[in-house]
């Protein structure tokens, strides 16, 4: 199976990457991976570490946010799958890239200066060149996140 | 003088029984000094009228030095311990000789000498017991005052500015404290700040068993999917008006803060609330927003809907009961101008941009997702919940403190549903439970040293004997500080200074400056991201559903929700209590 990941957020910021995503994959002809990672970190410093209950509520929101891609996918008639996981953002990317054998990865490129974004542009960079060594994905930027 | 200690210790405890018989009046003699019976007795204060425990009272000739009482060593003979409500007894057990002096000495405070004068002496030596004016002590500022100052200082710092977990924060200053007490004193004695056992005086274990029985309680209630069910059934009955939806959302916010910590209410809430939100085509940040504020305003109508309300009602003996009668209808009154407020302020985003076919897709998962889970741990939870408010409410008529009821309800609870007990010990969040324990540690030694003496001296001499003033004080100053430090902490110092002032300003007897206290900081939390860990769990989830709730951002919308709510709630406790 080969696609194309996306990995998403939520939000107007990531409109963007979906749409990117869609045209690409009904360009090449194949399926889009929507991706969520759930991250834990903000609970790290408050006086309750309660990861056990808002794990499987992350969870449900982060299909809620793809299947939100995946319906506009769909309408475009680009099949569309939804992928949920936890953990480390750039492990899990490149995770699915290697599950999925992806073609692409398509990443929103930050606009702004983003509170503990991932993704700043420095990061972005080398982020780009790890994941195209690793995983042998052509990484295409989209304005947003 | 020659009496062996535990025939000293029998008459002591004979004497004290008592004396404590006769309410520390004065006796009239039945024997001479050196029988059993014959006593002098005493209290000893601070400036703020508090008792002082462990001051060592000696009688004995003037400018006489006394070595500083070693632990574990006895007491001499004419030598006695204050006990916690400050009173000492000396008993007389042979005939005083010549001038003598009453010294009343401990760490922190200044060395008083009150001559006892001739006629006392006479009175004791003819076998009549006598019970002296009060003596009052004074702090000192030492060079421990200014260590215990700093490390609380230090405390409040790294919990505002996240640059360590709280709970390690508050056992970094305890670890501090201790290390200053016990090795300090090697260079310079004045570095002692208390012993082990004096800073377990300080924790509150009211507090400590109180949250964890309540812990035990919502792990149980977190895992039945109550909170989707009730906000999907919100956006059901609004029948897709946002406003409607907004309101209803709120309600539920703010009664499940009541009951629950709002941590937990709005780590629950927040997603469900977000896809609801994305469903309806508007911006998530118009519903969580308004139910973070609700979250933190309702909270206080109830002892156990914050931990603020739960150290306040501990320290202050304010049941369950007061607090409901007391506060719930002035926040009912700030919920609805919240309401409103929340209403105004989104009217814009409130507009839903839908999406016929999206939105039906979408609700179909909702629907599916939002099913309660375990109906009947949901049904067991609700009997025992309700009979626990009815031992919340009425406990007091028994003496029973709340810490009691949490504990039996969480038994209860655990024993009918038999979950996975591990399982359950491992949802207690025992960083909370250490981070109060060391926090009081913390204040406690500010305490010791005097700080909050001299703080509550300086509100003291700012509000005067007048009521109004310092009611107006303590709830927006609270609100304000609130805002920008951690509330748990503040709170915590402050319990002893407005203590002080409930017992200086008449017409406070009725307690309203802790509910003051109660309000002020609670509806602080809504000044700003960092003012509540409600708004930053929110912020986080939020952040990670792609709508980043910014310092700014939140600023604009809370302080002035923070100046309508604490209006309304300063307006009704001084219709209240006036």
């Amino acid at each position: 199976m080969t696609g194309i990941v996306c990995a998403i957020r939520g939000g107007p910021h990531s409109q963007p990457t979906i749409l990117q995503a869609i045209s690409t994959a009904r360009q090449y002809k194949i399926p889009v991976h929507f991706l969520y990672v759930v991250n834990l970190d903000f609970l790290e410093h408050t006086e309750q570490s309660r990861t056990h209950v808002i794990e499987q509520e992350m969870r449900s929101m982060g299909e809620f946010i793809c299947l939100k891609a995946q319906i506009e996918a769909r309408r475009e008639g680009v099949q569309a799958n939804i992928v949920v996981r936890e953990g480390n953002v750039a492990e899990e990317i490149i995770a699915v890239c290697q599950e999925v054998k992806a073609d692409y990865v398509i990443i929103g490129r930050p606009k702004g200066e983003h509170e503990n974004n991932l993704f700043d542009l420095e990061r972005l960079e080398k982020f780009k060149q790890m994941l195209e060594t690793r995983s042998g994905v052509t990484v295409i930027y989209s304005q947003g996140e | 003088m020659k009496y062996r200690l535990n025939m000293r210790s029998t008459l002591f405890i004979l004497a004290l029984a008592g004396a404590a018989l006769f309410g520390f009046s004065i006796t009239k003699g039945q024997a001479e000094a050196g029988s059993p019976g014959v006593v002098l007795t005493g209290s000893v204060y601070d400036r703020q009228g508090q008792p002082v425990e462990g001051a060592m009272v000696t009688i004995q000739k003037p400018g006489e030095s006394i070595p500083a009482l070693k632990h574990g060593e006895d007491l001499a003979d004419l030598q006695a311990l204050t006990q916690a409500d400050g009173r000492f007894l000396i008993p007389i057990l042979e005939p005083l000789d010549g001038d003598l002096v009453l010294v009343t000495q401990r760490t922190h405070y200044k060395t008083i000498e009150t001559p006892l004068g001739s006629a006392v002496v006479t009175k004791l030596n003819a076998g009549e017991s006598i019970s002296l004016a009060d003596v009052v002590l004074v702090h000192q500022i030492s060079i421990a005052f200014w260590i215990a100052t700093l490390i609380f200082i230090m405390v409040l710092v790294l919990i505002a500015l996240g640059w360590l977990h709280n709970t390690l924060s508050a056992l970094m200053g305890a670890a501090l404290i201790f290390i200053f007490s016990y090795l300090g004193p090697i260079v310079n004695k004045n570095l002692y700040i208390f012993s082990f056992n004096d800073a377990l005086k300080y924790i509150d274990w009211n507090v400590v068993f109180l949250i964890m029985g309540m812990m035990i309680v919502i792990a149980v209630v977190e895992r039945t999917g109550i909170f989707q069910w009730l906000a999907f059934k919100a956006y059901k009955v609004s029948g897709g008006r946002p406003w409607l939806l907004l309101a209803i959302l709120m309600i539920i916010t703010g009664v499940a803060s009541a009951f629950l910590d709002n941590v937990t209410t709005m780590l629950l809430m927040t997603p469900i609330t977000v896809q609801i939100a994305l469903s309806m085509g508007i911006s998530p940040l118009a519903l969580l927003i308004p139910e973070v504020f609700a979250s933190n305003v309702v909270g206080i109508s109830t002892l156990v809907g914050t931990p603020t309300n739960i150290l306040i009602g501990s320290y202050a003996r304010i049941s369950f009961g007061n607090f409901l009668s007391n506060l719930t209808p002035g926040v009912l009154i700030a919920l609805i101008a919240l309401i409103l407020y929340s209403l105004w302020i989104y009217r814009k985003e409130l507009k839903t941009d839908t999406d016929e076919e999206m939105m039906e897709l979408l609700m179909e998962k909702l629907a599916k997702q939002a099913k309660i889970t375990e109906p009947v741990n949901l049904r067991k939870a609700g009997v025992v919940g309700l009979g626990m408010i009815l031992l919340f409410v009425t406990g007091e008529n028994f003496h029973m403190l709340p810490s009691v009821t949490a504990i039996i309800g969480a038994t209860a609870l655990l024993i009918w549903i038999k979950p996975d007990i591990e399982e359950m010990i491992e949802s207690v969040d025992w960083t909370t439970l250490v981070f109060f324990m060391t926090l009081f540690i913390c204040v406690g030694a500010i305490q010791e040293v005097g700080l909050i003496s001299y703080i509550a001296d300086w509100i003291g001499a700012l509000v005067g004997k007048n009521l109004v003033l310092a009611m107006l004080a303590i709830v927006w100053v609270g609100a304000v500080l609130s805002t920008f430090i951690a509330n748990i902490p503040f709170t915590a110092a402050m319990l002893p200074v407005v203590g002080f002032l409930t017992g200086n300003i008449p017409g406070a007897e009725s307690k309203v400056l802790f509910y003051c206290l109660s309000v002020g900081s609670a509806m602080g939390g809504n000044g700003s991201l960092i003012g509540a860990s409600a708004n930053m769990v929110t912020a986080g989830i939020a952040e990670r559903a792609g709508y980043p709730i910014t310092y700014t951002y939140f600023l604009k919308k809370g302080f002035p929700a923070l100046l309508i709510t604490t209006g309304i709630a300063c307006i009704w406790l001084l219709i209240k209590f006036l």
